[in-house]
């Protein structure tokens, strides 16, 4: 469906996605997380045309460039704010895009917005004007829906209809791309995991395989904590704080327990924790950048 | 292409200035028909070039603001087939209301001249033509020098997001294109022949063809090089515009 190949994106010459590959398939639901000014928003408009950008990018093997837009005929897509005119009616603003009426009605009712459809779209709170932009860009039947931050201002229970909306065009062969910093909502949804920070793309796995691995931690605590760190430092474990605790993955604890017995390091505790999607995350990040500043 | 025009006409068609206008238009005409002149004033459609380019740089400002104010410029520009289409269908869209306007204006003149002011539309008047024909080619002479006005509008759309800005740098060349072209050509004569081709001089083409005699020493060009060096410019202006737009980071 959607093949990003070595991109790199440039904005006023600075380079902010850095060699991104990546693929969506039809009917997943990717989610593509990372730290504020990570580049999702910019991977998004990349994937549009929208930047300046090397590399390939193809829609249905149909290549995007920054002028040419023609393979995203069937590619919805909500990024940064909903584009609406506040002169024209909620429907209106859909007319501008839709093909199908049928679809469009479809489209109206699913997300329950009936009651003010008709209405001009400059009285829309932010949360209509959201359903509005998710409208537009589930319009046609899109083959790929990229979605920056859907959930901007929706109420818990919008919250819930467009997740399941977004489960039901996955369903139906649709392939979503959607960008949250709200992880638990995300994590109900997505069929797989794009972690980006500082340009590159750091976890691109399928969620359960992510789950499983981010089980495999263990959480540390020696009689001298301070040594310890300075210790794993030098040897180049990765590790990272959690409360009291250091956190180390399980397949180096045996090299962890040997440094600390040769180093004389009495171990308090070394025990299996299975940290939640969110601690995973945060733990993969401090990670990177640690492993980034040290370079 | 035949769907991001239609978007373009949507919208354009749902704001409320694109119908007001004409009223104004027609308000403005009915307001100068007072005026002595009934020959020359019919001629020039009851001044309605004036007002028909303020209209256009009004109207042709919000083109590229609305689509900043709205966040709804990555939207157009990810569903239209390419950029070049974006910036191309809001000039065809506002060259159409443009030619629309000249209609309307032809219309309400002959409305005014049959009630207000008469006067003998195939008596002989400029050039050894016809009234009737002068008109109608002096509104032919209108739609290329408001097609400079609004390639201008568009080059700044695409370099100032404000629409206020817009409108006063527009409205400024409109009302001080003529001075600052007069100080340009009464340079020294070395330079004299290079200014002359400023685009100031361009935007007086209208004007020069219904008082040829009155602008000839400002412009320093007959009728035939402005409407030339206008042609060239909408050219430069609209590439140019085109070359920022498409260059523009959003």
């Amino acid at each position: 469906m959607l093949k990003v190949s070595h991109i790199n994106t440039f904005i006023n010459r600075k380079k902010i996605i850095k060699d991104v590959s990546f693929q969506v398939n039809s009917g997943s639901i990717v989610g593509l997380i990372g730290p504020n000014g990570a580049g999702k928003t910019t991977i998004m408009k990349t994937i549009l045309g929208l930047t300046k950008f090397t590399g390939n990018i193809s829609v249905e093997d149909k290549t995007v460039t920054e002028n040419n837009h023609a393979a995203l005929t069937r590619v919805g897509a909500l990024i940064e704010h909903p584009a609406i005119y506040p002169f024209l009616t909620g429907l209106e603003n859909l007319k501008l895009y839709s093909l199908d009426e049928a679809d469009m009605n479809n489209i109206v009712s699913m997300l329950k917005m009936d009651a003010y459809i008709n209405t001009k779209s400059k009285g829309y709170s932010m949360g209509m004007k959201q359903k509005l932009g998710i409208a537009i860009a589930l319009l046609n039947k899109p083959q790929l829906v990229i979605l920056d931050e859907p959930m901007n201002g929706l109420d818990i229970e919008a919250t819930i209809l467009i997740r399941k909306i977004i489960k039901q065009y996955a369903a139906q062969g649709s392939a979503f791309l959607i960008s949250s910093h709200v992880l638990g909502e995300l994590q109900k949804v997505m069929t797989n995991v794009l972690l980006i920070t500082e340009g590159k793309i750091i976890v691109d796995e399928p969620i359960d395989e992510f789950n499983r691995v981010s089980r495999q931690q263990y959480h540390l605590l020696t009689e001298d904590m301070p040594t310890t760190e300075k210790l794993f430092a030098e040897n180049q474990i990765p590790v990272t704080k959690s409360d009291d605790y250091l956190v180390i993955p399980r397949k180096l604890s045996d090299q962890v327990q040997e440094l600390l017995y040769s180093h004389h390091i009495r171990l308090v505790e070394l025990s299996p924790q299975g940290l939640n999607f969110e601690q995973t995350v945060v733990s993969l990040l401090q990670q990177q950048r640690r492993q980034s500043h040290e370079k | 292409m035949k769907k991001s025009l239609y978007r373009e006409f949507y919208k354009f068609g749902h704001k409320k200035l694109t119908w007001f206008a004409p009223l104004l238009l027609l308000v403005f005409m009915i307001l100068i028909s007072d005026y002595p002149s009934n020959r020359l004033l019919a001629m020039m459609t009851y001044d309605s070039p004036d007002a028909i380019m303020i209209i256009l740089v009004i109207v042709g400002s919000t083109m590229f603001s609305m689509e900043f104010q709205n966040n709804a410029i990555l939207t157009l520009l990810y569903k239209s087939p390419r950029t070049l289409s974006v910036y191309l269908d809001k000039f065809i869209t506002i060259f159409i209301y443009n030619l629309i306007l000249h209609g309307l204006a032809i219309i309400f003149t002959f409305a005014l001249a049959a009630t207000i002011n008469p006067v003998s539309w195939f008596a002989a008047y400029q050039y050894h033509q016809p009234l009737i024909v002068n008109m109608f080619l002096a509104t032919g002479v209108d739609i290329l020098t408001t097609t400079l006005i609004i390639s201008v509008v568009f080059l700044i759309s695409t370099l100032i997001n404000s629409n206020a800005v817009v409108v006063t740098v527009g409205l400024a060349v409109m009302f001080f294109g003529e001075a600052i072209s007069s100080d340009l050509t009464r340079g020294s004569s070395a330079l004299t022949s290079l200014a002359k081709w400023n685009p100031f001089n361009m935007t007086m083409l209208t004007h020069q063809y219904v008082n040829y005699a009155g602008y000839y020493d400002t412009t320093l060009l007959s009728n035939a090089q402005l409407a030339t060096g206008a042609l060239a410019y909408i050219l430069v202006f609209f590439a140019c515009g085109y070359l920022i737009f498409r260059k523009k980071r959003f």
